[in-house]
Formats: structure tokens, sequence, C-alpha cells
């Protein structure tokens, strides 16, 4: 019987065998064990519903970084080509459809913000 | 010159790569020596597995859909302009509107159409979830339905060893419809068969276009009592008697037939006579490594329209874009192409509505199946609630 055993054993398990053991004398095997029921009990209490609304979350920080990298890096570069423009020059930037939208938006967004204070 | 590269469609495989070509060409685009421009026929862009959640009620279909325009970088310019011709000797794709939109490069990326119509009777007497407005007819007699007989087909392409559109779709959704018919309390009043045609790309007589899936899957539906049967080509219906008929001979009489149609390429690209399949579906003859489409110096494509025999999926494009983006920056910066696509394809499936199954394969190595679990099934949930749309904007 014995010897049957030592014949299936192949290294690799002695391996995983000598590594278990010196976590069961180092002492160490307490906490991992604890540490692989935590991970286990997460899985198990975590829902659908839960999921759903932790990957919203990360989308929208997605989009917001997004939408932010892009408009700043735009922003830069029409910034380098353009010289500084003057006070009517200003002016004449809100003639462009894209900046007024942005422009809107951003009121909007300082309203958005005051309806949370 | 400015150099302008033309990408059509804005789907999966059109709108990664275009924000990928964005990423690596910046420096190129910041010296205004490039230019990106993305035609498409829809403001909107569409996370098509959803579907499959719609077709079980897990989800009513608006959360996968997006402004076209809010997925794609500053850099790129956008048109909602249909493509109705490609020219590839005078280098011009035209739009709908009449316009021409010339090229230096030209990225093909307008995705497969279910084409029912192919099958006699199936539009009348058939269902299925490949589209949004399928997957909301086939729900309502999912959710009505209280005894009888549920007939699952698969319908191959005519050209050899081309795929159905998301090839693991038909299993994912029978595991989907027994759980789904199970939470309604009737599956026990409800017969499931599972079919599968004689030839299936390299597979013959299996349950699965891979072998070592196909010879694992009777387990598997056994142990949900899900009937299985190959052998069965479905070559026509007849809607008012509710049978199915197969090349084979067979005839099935079924309450609800949820099948995986026979699907063609856009019309334009069927239109520009490029491709050489059969029977008109249109995949495009395209260079398995380097994704361009064989023949053409200038004419890349990837995702669903080509002829390459892996799976028609997300799953593929994502590890095709960069293959196509970097050879085309490469062809702008060095004259050539450098990278070669190794016909990896990386997804989750949808095991039943809650199991996941992560799955990889290359051109070399078919999948090797894996139990499914409650942790895939979460990965699967993040990427279709939300790194989907991380991943089309190029950011992973
Ligand atoms: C029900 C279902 C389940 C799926 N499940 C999975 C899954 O689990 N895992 C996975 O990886 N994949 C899955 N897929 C497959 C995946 O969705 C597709 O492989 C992917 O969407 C293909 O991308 P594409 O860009 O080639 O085509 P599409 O995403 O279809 O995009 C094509 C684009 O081209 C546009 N277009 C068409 N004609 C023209 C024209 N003449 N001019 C201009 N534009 C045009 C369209 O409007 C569209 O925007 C599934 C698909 C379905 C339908």
């Amino acid at each position: 019987m014995n010897d049957k055993v030592q014949i299936a054993k192949s290294a690799e398990m002695q391996l995983i065998e000598d590594k278990m053991i010196m976590l069961v004398q180092t002492g160490r095997i307490d906490n991992l064990i604890d540490l692989l029921a935590v991970i286990s009990d997460n899985i198990e209490m975590t829902t659908q519903p839960m999921v759903e609304k932790m990957v919203n979350t990360v989308d929208n920080l997605a989009s917001v970084g997004f939408v932010t990298e892009n408009a700043v890096r735009f922003a830069k570069r029409e910034t380098a080509k353009n010289s500084v423009p003057s006070l009517f020059g200003l002016l004449k930037l809100m003639k462009d459809e894209e900046v007024r939208r942005g422009l809107a938006f951003m009121l909007n967004l300082t309203k958005g913000i005051g309806k949370q204070l | 010159m400015k150099k302008k590269i033309l990408i059509v469609g804005g789907g999966t495989a059109g709108t990664m790569t275009a924000n990928n070509l964005a990423k690596k060409l910046m420096p190129e685009i910041e010296r205004e020596e490039v230019e990106l421009v993305m035609i498409s026929d829809s403001k909107n862009h569409y996370y098509r597995p959803g579907a499959m959640y719609v077709a079980f009620q897990k989800a009513a279909g608006h959360e996968f859909v997006r402004d076209q325009r809010s997925l794609l970088m500053p850099e790129i310019d956008f048109f909602v302009d249909p493509a109705v011709e490609i020219n590839t000797k005078a280098n011009y794709v035209k739009g709908k509107s009449g316009k021409l939109y010339n090229y230096d490069f030209l990225v093909l990326a307008t995705g497969c159409e279910v084409a029912a119509e192919r099958i006699p009777g199936l539009v009348e007497g058939g269902d299925w979830f490949y589209s949004y407005e399928g997957a909301k007819k086939i729900a309502e007699k999912f959710a009505k339905i209280k005894n009888g007989r549920v007939l699952v087909t698969v319908n191959f392409p005519k050209t050899p060893n081309i795929p159905h559109q998301c090839g693991i779709a038909p299993v994912e959704t029978t595991m989907m419809l027994h759980d789904y018919l199970t939470e309604r309390g009737v599956r026990e009043n409800i017969e499931i068969i599972y079919t599968y045609p004689t030839k299936a790309q390299a597979v013959e007589n299996g349950l699965f276009l891979q072998s070592p899936t196909s010879k694992v899957l009777p387990s598997v539906f056994d142990s949900i009592n899900v009937k299985h049967r190959t052998g069965f080509t479905l070559t026509k219906v007849d809607p008012a008697k509710k049978i199915a008929y197969s090349e084979e001979g067979e005839e099935i009489p079924f309450d609800i037939l949820m099948s995986t149609p026979p699907f063609k390429a856009a019309k334009v690209i069927r239109d520009s006579g490029l491709s050489k399949a059969m029977d008109d579906e249109g995949w495009l003859p395209t260079d398995k490594k380097t994704l361009k489409v064989i023949g053409l110096k200038n004419v890349y494509t990837l995702g669903d329209t080509v002829d390459l025999p892996v799976s028609k999926a997300g799953g593929t494009i994502h590890n095709q874009t960069d293959v196509v983006a970097d050879n085309i920056a490469a062809e702008l910066r060095y004259g050539y192409p450098t990278e070669s696509y190794d016909g990896k394809v990386i997804a989750v499936a949808q095991m039943g509505l809650s199991c996941g199954m992560p799955l990889w394969y290359d051109y070399e190595e078919d999948v090797q199946p894996t139990p499914c679990s409650k942790l895939g099934s979460f990965m699967r949930l993040g990427f279709n609630k939300g790194l989907y749309w991380a991943a089309a904007r190029g950011m992973l």
C-alpha cells in the first residue's frame, strides 16, 4: 500500500508537500487559510447587482478620464499653435460652435455642482 | 502631403482601430502629417453581445447603445455617411451623400449581418438573438412559453472553414435558456434540443466548431437535461406547421426555433467585387498575418467581415486591432508592416446566467474547455457593463 503511494507521487507533488510542511512548521498556514477563507467569503457574498454598480462607477471614471485627457491634449495643441488672443480674439473664439457647446457644458456643469451644494 | 487614413464602420473593430491609430500616430497628427477619418452608417454604437441578455430579460437594451462620437478621440473626424462604393483603384470610398472620401490607407470594418432570408421560412418561423429587434421578439416568447419544445439550430457560411458570428453563442444561449426557464419554474415542461450541422469548419458530426469543446459538450448538456443531436443542417422551415427540416433529411417540430441564422458581409463589401466567397457571402480575402486585404497594398480589414477561420468575435478584434494599427503606423514610418496576427482570441463565455468561462485560443491551439465559475461570470459582467467601452476607446 505504502509502496503504491510512493510510486504515484510525482516530483511536483513532493515539492508541494515540502512547501506545505514549511508553512505548517513556521505557523504561517493559519494566516494563509484565514486569507483564503476571506477571499472565498467575499466571492460568496458578492452579488451581480453589486458588481454591476461597481463596474458602472469604474465606467464613469473611465469616461471622465477619456474626455478630460482628450480635451487637455486638444487644448494644449490649439494653444501652442495660436498666439495669445486679444480680448476681441477671445470673443471671436466663441463664434465656433464646438467652443460654444463646450462652454454651455461647463456652465451646466457648475449648475450640476451647485445642485449638490 | 498629409496622409489620410479612412476607417469604414463604427462598430467594435472600427472604433478600437481608429482610437488605437490616433494614439500610435499622435506625433504625426501633432505635426499635421496624418489625418484620421471615420464614416459609419449610424450615429450609434451597439455593443452587440448585449442582445443575448435582452433575449433572457436580463437587460432592456439601452444599456448597450452609446453615441459613436463619444467613443472617439477628438483627433478622429467622424461622419454619419453610409459607404456605398469602394474604389480601390482610385483610392476612394463614396458615401451615400455623394461625397468621395479619398484615402492613403483604408480600414474596412463593416462587420456582418443576419441573412435569415437565405433559409426558406426562417424569417417567418424562426427567431434569433443576433440583433436587438430579434432578441426582443424572442424574449417575449421565452417569457410566455409554459410547455413544449425549444429547438436550437446553427447554420454556417457556405464558404468553407468560416465560422458564423460568435462561435460560442449557441452554447451560451442554450445554457442561459436552461437557467432562465428554471428560474421561471417551467423548465420541467419544456424540452430543449440543441442541434449542430454535420459540417462545422474542421469538425464533422460534432456539437461545436472545435474538437476539444465538441467532445465535452455531450456531458455538459446531459447534466442539465438538454437533448443534443449532430447532423442537423437547417435547410427549410415550415412556419405554419412549425417544423424545421434538415439537409440530412430529418424534420423536427418545435414551439420556438432559436436559430443561429446564416450571415453575410455588408452590402457595400458584397458589391465591391473584392470578395471571392461563395453564395455572395462577401467575406474579404484577408492575409492571416498582416490583416491586409489580399492583393491590395493599402487596404486592411478586421472583425466580422474577414474570411479567416477564427471566431467572429470582439475577443478576436481586441487582438487584431493593434496589429492593424501598428502595421499602418509602420508603413507610414518605414514603408512596410511590422506586426503579425497569431490568431489569438480571448473571451469570457457566458455559460448560463451566472457562470463564466474564460477561454483563449489561436491559429495553432484550440480552446481547452475549463469549468465555468461565479468569478468568471463577474469578469464577463464587468466587460459587458463597463470594460467594453474602455476597450473601444483604446484605453485597454
Ligand atoms: C448576440 C451576440 C453575442 C455575441 N457574443 C460575443 C461574445 O460573447 N464575445 C465576443 O467576443 N463577441 C461576441 N459577439 C460578436 C461581436 O459582437 C462581434 O464580433 C463584433 O461586434 C464585430 O465587430 P465589427 O466591428 O466587425 O462589426 P460591428 O460591431 O457589427 O460593426 C460594424 C459597423 O459597420 C457599420 N456599417 C455597416 N455597413 C456600413 C456601411 N455601408 N457604411 C458605413 N458603415 C457601415 C455598422 O453600422 C457598424 O457600426 C456577439 C455578437 C452577437 C450578435
